[in-house]
């Protein structure tokens, strides 16, 4: 039978198995955005570490039992596409604009 | 009750990809050689390392009944995620490439062809 554990204590088990996997990849992604030898592989690294943040606070809010991480995933994904355009805007007319 | 299981063990198998995606393309982050190669790693870290797992985050949420009733809510809110972050990420890092590409930031080293170069040359002569 596959109920002998619970639905809680099996989600719960996966996602501490599968944290230490998400902090390796962030470590390896700081490193290069730490690294970078242009201003865009900086931007390229950021860009990659906060969409899998956004994820990874997602899976962090089903552990924690918390809803209001939910948001903050949201704001994180559009705030590293303005960070997006507003440095190729830069990079095209070395000009922030208002 | 079944249907619950079902869920989260598509949803984990979904998270368990997401996750092999996540560490693929950090090694190759740090290890490709210029920014257009890396160009590929970040697709990789995006869809398949953001946008497959928050689908399988959803599904997830959708099966556990211990989160309460706002499982639906964190369920929509990783939709929604998903969603945004499949329009958002090729149209920035789209538009991040042609900025580089410009402003000449880096060269562009391993080239077979390179048709917006060679466009810009048609348009400087006129």
């Amino acid at each position: 039978m596959v109920s002998e554990m619970s639905i809680e204590a099996h989600v719960t088990t996966f996602i501490l198995y599968a944290i230490p996997v998400y902090i390796l990849a962030f470590t390896l992604y700081i490193i290069r955005a730490l690294k970078g030898p242009s201003i865009s592989d900086i931007v390229l690294a950021i860009d990659a570490l906060t969409y899998d943040l956004a994820a990874f606070l997602v899976i962090l809010s089903i552990l924690f039992r918390s809803p209001i991480l939910i948001p903050t995933a949201i704001v994180l994904a559009l705030w590293v596409y303005a960070l997006d355009i507003y440095v190729a805007k830069y990079l095209e007319a070395k000009d922030m604009g208002e | 009750m079944v249907l619950d299981w079902v869920l989260v063990i598509l949803g984990e198998i979904l998270i368990a990809i997401g996750i092999f995606c996540d560490l693929v393309a950090s090694i190759g982050m740090l290890r490709f050689p210029n920014f257009y190669v890396r160009l590929h790693a970040c697709t990789v870290g995006t869809i398949g390392g953001a946008f497959v797992p928050l689908i399988g985050a959803a599904l997830v949420a959708a099966g556990s009944e211990f989160l309460g009733t706002y499982r639906w809510f964190m369920a929509g809110g990783a939709v929604v995620t998903a969603i945004l972050i499949l329009i958002l990420a090729p149209a920035g890092s789209h538009a991040l490439a042609r900025a580089t590409h410009r402003a000449k930031v880096t060269p562009v080293y391993p080239k077979i062809a390179d048709h917006l170069e060679e466009d810009e040359k048609l348009l400087e002569e006129g």
